[in-house]
Parts: structure tokens; sequence; C-alpha cells
């Protein structure tokens, strides 16, 4: 167990890094999970455990900067959790949630303590020190790591055993409710891709995209290029309707008296 | 957000931006002392400052924002242009003040401040255009990256992961990345060569973009709400002798998802009300605890 941890504590800290650096995307659920799975020994658990998540933190991005509920720990403890106890994949997302919102709490303070060390720079640039520049964005990189490796440590090396054992005690009705919550936590991230995008102008795609998937049964990717099939027209359609040049125009006027 | 304001709005936030900037300034001259424009930058130069361009929230922080790493971002080439020491501090200085921009489409806008910088051009005019940038840049990468392209990729991704599919994770990392860093790339040498030029293109097009993002993302968000947001009743209905199900016989007579439909616009209007996502949350599993409970879930 203690090299599981260890080995999902650093994957947990680079995740972590590549949450915030890096982006290649590698942090979210549907690839940590069968990753997690993988060091595990279930990937087939991590996966349907990583899709579930995924779909719960689609729309829990950094939204013009906000601080979303954590990605990283989210993934690695709802995927160590369902594979070590052995359930529902939809359970975890209850156990994930509670302690992606506590650390999103903890990466805001870290945020926050990181502001003094900006003077330490100004310094360094009065005297030309880039390379202490440097090694501050290396610092800040490497604290991340260290915060992610423990917070990811912590709860899977001393939290399995009580974690697999109050799923036991826990009556059916407490596991089916988790399990339907988390069915119904994807509405959640979608809401609020909704709040900042849907207007007027946008309700009738999102009825197409609705209704392509409710009566046609379309697979995703057909959805997003048919979408895309009618973004272009819009954009082509929208250059040719854009208002001559004043000069034409009055051409125009003119020629018509 | 960008992507929704009004004009006044925009240059409101505009504004703040600008006394941000000046606020954490600590530039005390504005122009260059050699004023002869620096060494060109080769391919190789841009392509470094993209790779660092990676690590724009290294040292991320609610002062600055990603100045720190705005700055490791343009290092090797601003040493490469000022040969002048007080130069190259005064333009450290400069690109130390307080950024906020997208960390997706960032490269567009070192880019064309490493053009400018080449060029010599005056620091309060290279401040002027970082803050400008700042906004429309935000619009774009939000409606592109968080609001577009990552549910597309992600709903595809997924989807294959819970058929229980190893396909989930890799097609769900290519397809994200041949665009994360197709642009990357592209936009740091497309925002070097254009130089100042590609400010009133990139203005002209913000709302067109991310108009045309907002269509596919929402119809897409559509199909994710009817896909993936599970929710149904097991309640009967006696009616004399006759059992019907409430899901089966009558819910889904009406409109397959219709559960699904109701919460998720029902969460909606609530977070348009003021709740946080995580009191939703809490909310959610409340439901589902209470729901389950009294069986009505």
């Amino acid at each position: 167990m203690l090299v599981d941890a260890l080995f999902i504590a650093l994957l947990a800290g680079l995740a972590g890094v590549d949450l915030f650096d890096g982006l290649t995307h590698f942090h979210r659920p549907v690839v940590l999970g069968p990753l997690v799975g993988l060091i595990l020994g279930d990937v087939y658990t991590g996966l349907l455990v990583g899709g579930t998540l995924e779909l719960v933190w689609m729309g829990m991005v950094p939204l013009a900067g906000a601080q979303p509920p954590n990605v990283v720990i989210g993934s690695v403890i709802g995927t160590a959790f369902a594979i070590l106890t052995k359930a529902d994949p939809k359970v975890a997302v209850g156990v994930a949630v509670p302690f992606s919102i506590a650390v999103q709490g903890c990466i805001t303070i870290l945020f926050t303590v990181f502001s003094p060390m900006m003077h330490r720079c100004d310094k360094m640039v009065k005297q030309g020190n880039w390379r202490g520049v440097e090694l501050v964005n290396y610092l800040g990189m490497g604290i991340l790591f260290c915060f992610y490796f423990i917070v990811a440590f912590l709860p899977i090396y001393f939290g399995a055993d009580a974690a697999g054992a109050m799923v036991k005690a826990a009556p059916q009705w407490v596991l089916d409710g988790l399990s339907v919550a988390g069915g119904m936590m994807p509405a959640i991230g979608f809401a609020l891709l909704m709040k900042i995008m849907l207007n007027k102008n946008y309700v009738a795609y999102f009825i197409l995209g609705f209704v392509a998937v409710t009566y046609l049964k379309l697979p995703i990717l057909a959805i997003a290029l048919g979408a895309l099939a009618i973004a272009m027209i819009d954009f082509f359609n929208g250059n040719r309707a854009q208002p001559q040049p004043a000069a034409t125009r009055d051409a125009e006027v003119q020629d018509g008296i | 957000m960008a992507f929704n304001d009004s004009d006044a709005a925009l240059a409101a936030k505009a504004e703040q931006r600008m006394a941000q900037a000046l606020a954490t300034s600590t530039v005390e001259r504005d122009d260059y002392v050699d004023t002869q424009p620096g060494e060109p930058l080769t391919n190789r130069d841009i392509n470094r400052m993209a790779v660092r361009s990676l690590a724009l929230q290294a040292s991320f922080n609610y002062e600055r924002m990603q100045a720190g790493g705005w700055l490791y971002t343009l290092i090797p080439a601003l040493r490469k242009i000022h040969k002048n020491p007080e130069d190259l501090s005064n333009s450290m200085k400069m690109h130390l003040e307080f950024i906020n921009v997208h960390p997706f489409d960032v490269t567009f806008l070192s880019g064309l401040v490493l053009a400018m910088e080449q060029n010599k051009e005056k620091i309060s005019t290279i401040r002027a255009v970082k803050v400008a940038l700042m906004g429309p840049l935000g619009g774009i990468g939000d409606a592109m990256f968080w609001l577009t392209w990552l549910p597309i990729c992600a709903g595809i991704g997924a989807s294959l992961a819970l058929e229980g599919s190893l396909f989930g994770p890799i097609v769900f990392l290519l397809l994200f990345n041949a665009l994360h860093f197709g642009l990357r790339f592209g936009l740091a040498h497309y925002g070097y060569r254009a130089g100042l030029g590609a400010i009133s293109a990139l203005k002209s097009s913000t709302k067109k973009i991310s108009h045309a993002a907002s269509i596919v993302g929402m119809t897409v968000i559509g199909a994710l709400v009817a896909s993936y947001v599970r929710l149904s009743t097991p309640l009967e209905i006696h009616a004399g002798q006759a059992t019907i199900a409430l899901q089966e016989g009558v819910l889904d007579k009406l409109m397959p998802n219709l559960l699904p439909l109701a919460f998720t616009l029902i969460v909606y209007g609530l977070m348009k009300k003021g709740y946080s996502p995580v009191k939703l949350i809490g909310l959610t599993v409340l439901i589902g605890l209470v729901g389950k409970f009294f069986g009505l879930l």
C-alpha cells in the first residue's frame, strides 16, 4: 500500500502542476482515472470512474480565472476510493467532491501567500537578475508539486481502510442516494457553462443538441460536427452581410437618384 | 466575463486593468537608452518562448496574477533584444506588472509584445497593448477552450471510457492537444510576424469567433445534458386495478430525458440567482439522499 500511495502521490503532484502549468490536460479525470487504476491494478474500474468524474468536472473550469473545485484531487481520491472499496463509480463522485472543495480553498490560500514573492522579484529585476525570476517560477511549481503530493498521499495511505470500513457500515440507502446524486452532478458543470454562455441567441442551439440526443440518438462527435457546420455558415454569411464601405454605398444612392 | 459584455463594460474593465498595472509598476523611464532595433528573433527563439509560455501561471498570485510566469516566458528573447543592462532591467520591470491573460492564447500577445520590444517601442505603448488585449484574449480563450473544445473532447473521451475503452483517455489527449499546441505555436509566430497590424484583426474578429464557438459549445452542451445527466423515478401510479410506472408510462411518453433537463434548468436558474457551485453540489447530494430514503428517486 505504501508503494501504491507513493506512486499515486507522485502522479497527483505532476498532474497538479499540469493543471496550471503545462496544460496538456493529462490532469483530467478521464486520464487520471485509468492511470490510478493502473497503479492499483484495476484499469477497467479506473476508466469507468474517470469517465464518470470527467462528466462532473466538464463545466468546472477556471472560467474568467475563478478557481473551481480541484479536479486533480477529486480524480485521484475518487478513483482510488472506488477501486479500494469496490464501490459504485457514482458513489465515488460523492466522496471526491468534498476533498476537491477543501483543496480548492487551500489553493486560494497558496495564491495569496505567494503575493509577497513578487516584491522580491521587483528587487531582482531592478538589479537585472533574470535568473532569480526564473528560480521564483521554478519554486512556484515546486511548491505546487509538493502540496499535491502530500494532499494525495495522506488520505490514500491512512484513509483507505477507514473508507472501506465506512462503506461496509453505511446503510444501503445512503450509498444508493450518493449514487443518484452522482448521476445528477454533471448538471452543475453544464449549468455553469450555460450561465456564462447562454443568452437568447443561443437557446436554439441548446434545444438542437438536446433533441439530437434525446430523439435522434446521435453520438457527440456527429452533433459537434453538425454544429460546426452551422457555425461556419453563420460565420461566413456574417462576413458577406457586413456593411459595405461608405464610398460604394454613396455611389449606389446616387445611382438610385 | 468578457465575452457577453457591452462595449462600455469592456472599456471600464480595460481602465481598471490599466490602473492595476500602473499600481504595481516600478518603471522609472518610458523609453529605452538604446533605441536601435534589437537583433531579430529567429523561429527558434519564438518556439522557445511558446514552450516557456506553458509556465505562465507558475508563480500565480492574487496581487499580480500571472506576472512572474509572463516575464519567465519572455526572458530569453528580452535578453537577446536588450544588450544594454539598464534597458533589460527597465523592460523586465514593466513585464512584472499586473497581467491577467488567458493561458491558452497568451502567445499571440507575447509574440506581438516581442515584436514591439525588438522595435524598441516606448514602455507605455507596450503596456497599453498588453492591457488592451487582456480582455479580448480572455474572452476568446474562454469561449474556445473552456466552453467549447474541452466539453467536446471530454464528452467524446468520457463516452469511450465509460464503455471501458482505453481509447477514451488517448483520444481525449490527442484531440485536445492537437488544437492546444497548434494554436500555442501558431499564434506565437503569427503575433510576432504580424506585429501591431494583428490588433485590429483580433479586435474585429473577437466577437465573431466567440459567437461561432458559442454555437458549437451550446449545441454540444445540450447534447451532453441529454446524454449524461441521469435522473429518474421508480414511483408508480395506482389507478384502480392498473399500475402505471411514472417514468416509463408517463414521463418518457411526454419526453425522454425530461427530468434531467428540468433538473439542469433548475440548477441553471439557481446559479443565475447567485447560488455557488459548492452550495449546489451540497444540495444535489441532499436531494439524492432524501429522494432515495423516501423512495422517490
